[in-house]
């Protein structure tokens, strides 16, 4: 079904293609000018020149890997949602916050009316795109996920925080469609946590794509999905790119029980480990996934961003997994 | 005084002044190989001390160490456990923090308490009660990996890991703590297994003697459960009333036989109480609570929230008990 999409869209993809979640690791030089930049030793010219130059390597990075569906890599992003929250009107930064382990972020707080002030993301997507012949997706966080991960002062309730949010991100959306942005994902990992609330994330996720031209792909991940699960497939998303390896595949039995409808991107690294995965591991993983899914269906990503790991942890991760699919991709095709 | 000032458990281990950053930088240090496991115990009990030192500031009556040195409420308990691995992350019900899961290997076997040795430090920093906080076997249980067979079902390894908490309140109450908090956020949204926390409730009342305990639950509606809830064997019922449009009508007409820990201040969201508004609810509810007595605590552990919104939630909380005990607020 999406592989009509697919196409309808020009996107001549292989079986099984090869893409990341998002993010990549900042390269030394890079997370060193961040942080020169925050003390207010480098301008922002200055910082913009080395996330361009971070920016770049990605992507011949990426070329060099064979992935088919490219990203941009995020290296002028921190956190996945503090970043629309400090561009978006409405939201006070707050402070740190503990994550896991670790990892803090600032989360960010609604204190008024929010709102698009303008292209976003557009301008990354299209500096990578301009560099590449292969699709780069373009990367938005959710309306339900950004609301999820913010506190709220301003809004009456949850639902009125997510369709505000919704309305705003779904010009953001508009604006990455019209410069051609065929394949945009919309992370949504808060979605699993509140089963209650699928219907709401379901009705802004429908504010957001209505209507357009794009294929949608969202990516939740650490989540229940037994509690979501087969409901979830209603969602108005094309391609499901869930975490799996962190959790030893068990969401496989979910699909033999009731089968999964759309298309899947399948997470087969699991970022979290420093650990490259063996070959025989990753085929392992595929072989285990194709049991249950049509290749047809099948994507194959890590199964998160992989800006946690060393900038050669990501690549030699990517680098088996690129060459697993490939070997594999070819059996089927033979 | 009918009305006590605490916290629920978790207090920030950061804060966005450096110094309120000695343990996170002293964990990366140990990460590069640039600091040693004596330097990142020192930075712990650094930020002990500070959170200790902030609580007892608002005028808190009964502290904790805020679990600062806890990776996540769960693995943390089951770390010097044998037939327990630490796996891998999942998210802590609807927070946005994770934590890893124990992975259920051989037969468990407590090698030795860990949080009565945090328990002492505390103590030792403290000029106020130390109350220390232990998640509940049930839901360590319920929050587990148990694949392999080494445990038949849920029960089984409940009763297994009730050792685990067992031993730890045993030490506890040894080492002079007069109020132990156990957490069993789980059971709220699993009713039908409340036998299974009642029965490692009855083995730590068993070896907690003359301290008294508590049981906490949070992330979820206690209304239903309510009539239950205050008939397990502790002394002290913590409630999270943010996720509970009927608890407080729901105490008001069935009354409580206990003493009740009234999580009424939201420790998920920055949004500041009207000091007045949580005054009238207090008032309300205590004629309903048979001991008469209460405690007023965040609906959870505080961690969720920015240290100046953590230290300024425990200030009101400080306020408004010094204020209805009759003091000067």
């Amino acid at each position: 079904m999406s592989r009509a999409k697919l196409d309808a869209l020009g996107l001549n993809l292989p079986l099984l293609p090869t893409t990341t979640v998002g993010s990549f690791p900042k390269p030394d030089y890079l997370k060193q000018a961040r942080t020169r930049y925050a003390l207010g030793e480098i301008d922002r010219q200055e910082l913009r020149a080395l996330e361009e130059q971070a920016t770049t390597f990605w992507i011949e990075t990426q070329e060099e890997l064979g992935l088919d569906v490219l990203v941009d890599g995020e290296m002028y992003r921190g956190d996945m949602v503090a970043y629309f929250a400090e561009t978006l009107e409405g939201f006070t930064l707050g402070g740190l916050v503990r994550s896991y382990g670790n990892r803090y972020y600032k989360k960010p707080i609604i204190t008024g009316p929010v709102r698009w002030p303008g292209p976003v993301t557009v301008e990354w997507w299209r500096f990578a795109q301009e560099r590449t012949e292969r699709p780069v997706k373009g990367m938005l966080t959710g309306p339900y996920t950004i609301m999820d991960w913010s506190f709220n002062e301003y809004y009456p309730t949850r639902a009125d925080a997510t369709l505000a949010l919704a309305k705003e991100i779904r010009k953001e959306v508009e604006a990455l469609a019209e410069a051609g942005a065929k394949i945009i994902q919309i992370d949504e990992p808060a979605l699993s946590v509140r089963p209650e609330e699928l219907p709401l994330a379901s009705e802004a996720l429908e504010l957001v794509t209505r209507d357009l031209s794009v294929y949608f792909v969202t990516h939740i991940c650490y989540g229940a999905f037994e509690f979501i699960y087969p409901r979830m497939l209603d969602l108005p998303m094309d391609n499901f790119d869930l975490e799996m390896s962190n959790s030893d595949l068990d969401l496989l039995e979910l699909f033999v029980r009731h089968p999964f409808t759309k298309d899947f991107s399948f997470g087969c690294l699991d970022v979290h480990s420093h650990k490259i995965e063996s070959p025989e591991t990753v085929t392992a993983r595929l072989k285990q996934v194709l049991e249950s899914l049509s290749p047809d269906q099948v994507w194959v990503d890590p199964d998160c961003g992989l800006k946690t790991r060393t900038v050669e942890e990501a690549v030699e991760k990517l680098r088996v997994m690129v060459g697993q699919a490939e070997a594999l991709r070819a059996t089927l095709a033979g | 005084m009918r009305l006590h000032a605490t916290s629920s458990g978790s207090y920030p281990r950061i804060g966005d002044r450096p110094e309120e950053q000695v343990l996170r930088k002293a964990i990366a240090g140990l990460d590069r190989g640039e600091k040693t496991e004596a330097d990142l115990e020192e930075a712990r009990r650094t930020m002990v001390g500070l959170a200790i030192g902030e609580q007892e500031a608002a005028g808190l009556d009964i502290v904790t160490d805020g679990q600062i040195g806890w990776y996540d409420p769960v693995s943390h308990m089951t770390r010097s456990v044998a037939g327990v691995e630490i796996g891998g992350l999942l998210r802590y019900f609807d927070t946005n923090s994770y934590f890893r899961q124990p992975v259920i290997v051989g037969p468990i076997e407590m090698e030795e308490p860990r949080v009565v040795q945090e328990y002492r430090y505390a103590t030792g920093v403290a000029t106020k009660p130390v109350k220390p906080v232990l998640t509940g076997a049930y839901t360590l249980a319920k929050l587990s990996i148990n694949r392999q067979g080494v445990y038949r079902d849920l029960e089984a390894l409940c009763e297994a890991i009730s050792s685990v908490v067992v031993a730890e309140v045993a030490a506890l109450a040894e080492a002079g703590a007069q109020l132990i908090q156990i957490d069993e956020p789980c059971i709220l949204n699993h009713p039908e297994e409340l036998p299974l926390v009642e029965a490692s409730l009855e083995a730590a009342r068993a070896a907690a003697g003359s301290a008294a305990l508590a049981l906490y639950t949070s992330f979820g509606d206690a209304t239903p459960l309510l009539s239950r809830l205050v008939e397990l064997p502790v002394d002290v019922l913590g409630l999270d009333f943010t996720y509970s449009p009927g608890l407080i009508e729901a105490i008001a007409s069935q009354g409580s036989p206990k003493t009740l820990g009234l999580g009424l201040l939201d420790a998920r969201n920055t949004k500041m109480e009207e000091e007045e508004e949580i005054v009238a609810l207090v008032e309300g509810l205590l004629p309903a609570v048979a001991t008469g007595e209460a405690y007023l605590n965040p609906s959870t552990g505080l961690e969720y929230l920015p240290r100046e919104k953590a230290r300024a939630k425990c200030d009101l909380i400080g306020r408004i008990c010094r204020r209805l005990n009759g003091g000067s607020s």
